[in-house]
């Protein structure tokens, strides 16, 4: 990557590798997928050999996985949960219902489409994701972290006016929050 | 002098509370005076969708209505469907939902270890038992196809039948998580940091508990005999050997003995199971499942799960898709007002401590 | 093969002799209905649970017979002796749905109450509950009742996601990105 023709700077090399080893996770299931994530973190697979690991609170946490289904009444507090996460932020939304509504594909209170409410760096897809595509997915988000190419919360912060609208579209009746970025 | 009061918002983002919903707690210096739950995080409208499916599609749903344990559910619509067309089930297939079904229960449990043990800082425990728990998981991938979901029960009987080999593996895999819980029980059981926060907290007494619908290990650890597989026998449970745990105390100390003693019961009648398991069909034969029908009438099918009674309610109007189906979990009675009922005087600490010894599982409240 | 209703036999006596306008079917093994009007609900309750000692509450549930301008509500109890599901069912009018507070009898009926009247919109005078129980915000028809299409309101809310028109095997092409072979034997199954 450094000596890339796409090179970065050394300071963005440094930053992004220390970035990718260390992914704190936030501890949230918010749907059913959360059942695959202690079988990751313990002993068979192990995810914290790669940096990754449990936080307990949006402030401390770079990584929000979306676990499956959101119902309109999580994706309120979801949205506060990424706005109140500090940088670097990365998104993974994790199984199908994420990508496309799967098996929801008709229920009224789930969302279809998540990168229309945040933004996603990297989807894992399967109904639900074993463990090793869970590891996959970290890989491929360390692969684009080093670089330099997740830029979901860039992306969140330039589109702002347009995920709120579609994020408005969905949920009634909330006095949205302004950050001041 | 008075503690000035404060209420605390304990979800749905909190990594102690059991999955996503949240708990509204009024305290006072740490002792909750008023404690309201507030559940819906999760809802997919199952119940909906299941009517705008034929009967036959309602297999990949039912499994997802309750996340650590997908089979219990799939039973019940079984039986309550077989109730209401009066199918009868090959008595392979009794065995092999028996089978899936007590190997759910084992998973569970041990996914239990370490929900109880972790809510207590114990979490050695933890590590243990979900990794072990990946041994059972191979059984019901080889089984099945699938690690977590399996649709493996169907109205009639089940879906496949066990491949070559597969009951020695799952002798063997037995065989070890009975050497293992002997390891967590030392690490739990005899900690004395689990016997004390256990003791004495989150007592439900036997009045309240038939008053509530208390089901499952809660209500053995209150003192009372009952257990679906005992008193309404479904599937092969007639013709297996075993004893409910029944234990007198109604706090988080008696579930925990309840589950200690239920875990080893399991593993003795997947063996009985193995061991006797009949020759013959295990799927009634089906038919075409695209104009399959099912005659006017409603059953109410039931089963234990882990965590208590699973129950269906099932409609049919004689078309191909359900009528009305309504789902009630065991945390549904649990994890609602129950949970508001009894937290009430406890620490704070002891929130997650106390949802974990009940079972409280969301998405099986909201559906 | 002939089954005996011996105990179920036994409860319908004992249900007929004590109420006299409510109709009563064996319908199988362990399987007993009672369909009786509204006000009939709570009396047939209270002595099932204080008489007949079925003290345990299984399940309430709603059934929406749109066709016939009704809705049933089921009630299941269940007796630790004669183990028997006992249903009790009734049907009130669906334009102006309201049925008695059966709460005070058992204490869990209050979750089931608050879910029937946000999914059905059946009131419960005199019931103590908090409004919101799974929904939030919900300003259209209550979900479950089945004159609300929740295809239609999906196409109204949500965005989809649009599928490949083109229906291209794109195999060969994520194969070529990640530098993987495609093994001899999947070639076979191509689309063209």
């Amino acid at each position: 990557m450094y000596n890339d023709n796409n090179a970065q700077t050394i300071v963005e090399y440094i930053k992004n590798f220390t970035r990718k080893n260390s992914l704190f996770m936030l501890a949230y299931g918010t749907g059913c997928g959360a059942i695959e994530l202690p079988a990751t973190l313990t002993s068979r697979y192990d995810a914290e050999r790669l940096g990754v690991r449990g936080a307990a609170t949006p402030r401390q946490a770079d990584l929000l996985l979306i676990t499956g289904y959101l119902s309109t009444k999580t994706l309120k507090r979801v949205i506060r949960v990424y706005e109140q996460m500090q940088d670097p932020k990365y998104v993974i939304g994790f199984g199908s219902c994420t990508i496309n509504g799967g098996m929801y594909w008709d229920s009224y209170n789930t969302i279809k489409l998540l990168d229309k409410y945040i933004p996603v760096d990297v989807y894992i897809n399967g109904c639900m994701p074993r463990p090793e595509s869970v590891i996959a997915g970290f890989k491929e988000l360390q692969r684009l972290i080093a670089e330099g190419k997740a830029d979901g919360a860039t992306k969140y912060k330039e589109n702002l006016d347009w995920y709120r609208e579609n994020q408005k579209k969905v949920l009634k009746n909330w006095p949205l929050v302004e950050y001041n970025w | 002098m008075r503690e000035k009061s404060t209420t605390i918002y304990l979800g749905p983002q909190h990594p102690g509370i059991t999955g996503n919903m949240m708990v509204k707690l009024q305290l006072e210096g740490d002792t909750i005076v008023k404690a309201q739950t507030h559940v819906g995080y999760l809802h997919r409208a199952f119940e909906k969708l299941i009517e705008r499916r034929n009967w036959m599609q309602t297999t990949t749903i039912l499994c997802r209505f309750c996340v650590p344990e997908p089979d219990p559910p799939e039973a019940a619509f079984a039986l309550a469907v077989e109730q209401i067309e009066g199918r009868e089930v090959p008595e392979r297939g009794k065995y092999l939902r028996s089978l899936v079904l007590e190997l759910a229960r084992i998973q569970s449990f041990l996914l239990w270890y370490a929900g109880q043990s972790g809510s207590a800082g114990l979490y050695t425990v933890g590590q243990w038992s979900v990794g072990d728990r990946n041994y059972v998981l191979d059984l019901f991938e080889e089984l099945t196809g699938g690690r977590i979901y399996h649709m493996y029960i169907w109205p009639g009987g089940v879906r496949r039948d066990i491949p070559v080999g597969f009951k020695d593996k799952v002798l063997r895999t037995m065989d070890y998580i009975e050497k293992r819980i002997d390891d967590y029980d030392r690490m739990i059981f005899d900690s004395a940091i689990f016997q004390k926060r256990a003791q004495g907290v989150g007592i439900i007494n036997k009045e309240k508990a038939i008053e509530w619908g208390v089901v499952g290990a809660p209500l053995r650890g209150c003192g009372i005999a009952h257990d679906v597989r005992k008193d309404n026998p479904y599937d092969a449970y007639d013709k297996l050997d075993f004893q409910m745990g029944v234990f007198e105390g109604g706090d988080v100390w008696a579930r925990a003995k309840v589950r200690q003693f239920e875990i080893r019961q399991s593993i003795s009648m997947v063996r009985q199971i193995i061991q006797n398991l009949p020759a013959g069909d295990f799927l009634n034969k089906m038919p075409n499942p695209m104009k399959w029908t099912i005659p006017a009438g409603s059953a109410y099918g039931k089963v234990e799960s882990v965590r208590g009674e699973f129950g269906f309610h099932v409609v049919s109007d004689g078309s191909d898709k359900p009528r009305r189906v309504h789902a009630r979990g065991p945390a549904y009675v649990h994890g609602v007002s129950l949970l508001e009922d009894i937290l009430v005087g406890e620490n704070l600490a002891d929130v997650s401590f106390i949802m974990n010894s009940l079972g409280v599982c969301p998405p099986e409240i909201e559906r | 093969m002939k089954t005996s209703f011996i105990k179920e036999e036994l409860l319908f006596q004992q249900l007929a002799t004590a109420f006299e306008n409510v109709v009563i079917e064996i319908v199988r093994k362990e399987t007993v209905f009672v369909y009786a009007s509204k006000e009939f609900v709570l009396p047939i309750l209270l002595y099932a649970k204080e008489k007949l000692g079925y003290n345990s509450f299984s399940h309430l549930s709603c059934v929406d017979w749109i066709e016939n301008d009704e809705f049933e509500l089921v009630y299941i109890i269940w007796s630790p002796e004669t183990k028997i599901n006992l249903f009790v069912k009734t049907r009130i009018d669906r334009q102006n749905p309201t049925m008695e507070n059966t709460d005070m009898i058992w204490r869990q009926i209050n979750t089931y109450q608050r879910e029937i009247r946000e999914m059905f919109g059946i009131e419960f005078p005199g019931f103590v509950g908090e409004k919101e129980f799974i929904l939030e915000d919900w300003e259209d028809v209550p979900p479950m009742r089945r004159d609300f299409d929740t295809l239609e309101y999906v196409n109204d809310t949500f965005f989809e996601r649009e599928g490949r028109e083109d229906k291209q095997d794109v195999r060969e092409r994520i194969a070529k990105r990640s530098g993987e072979e495609i093994p001899d034997f999947a070639k076979k199954y191509s689309r063209e």
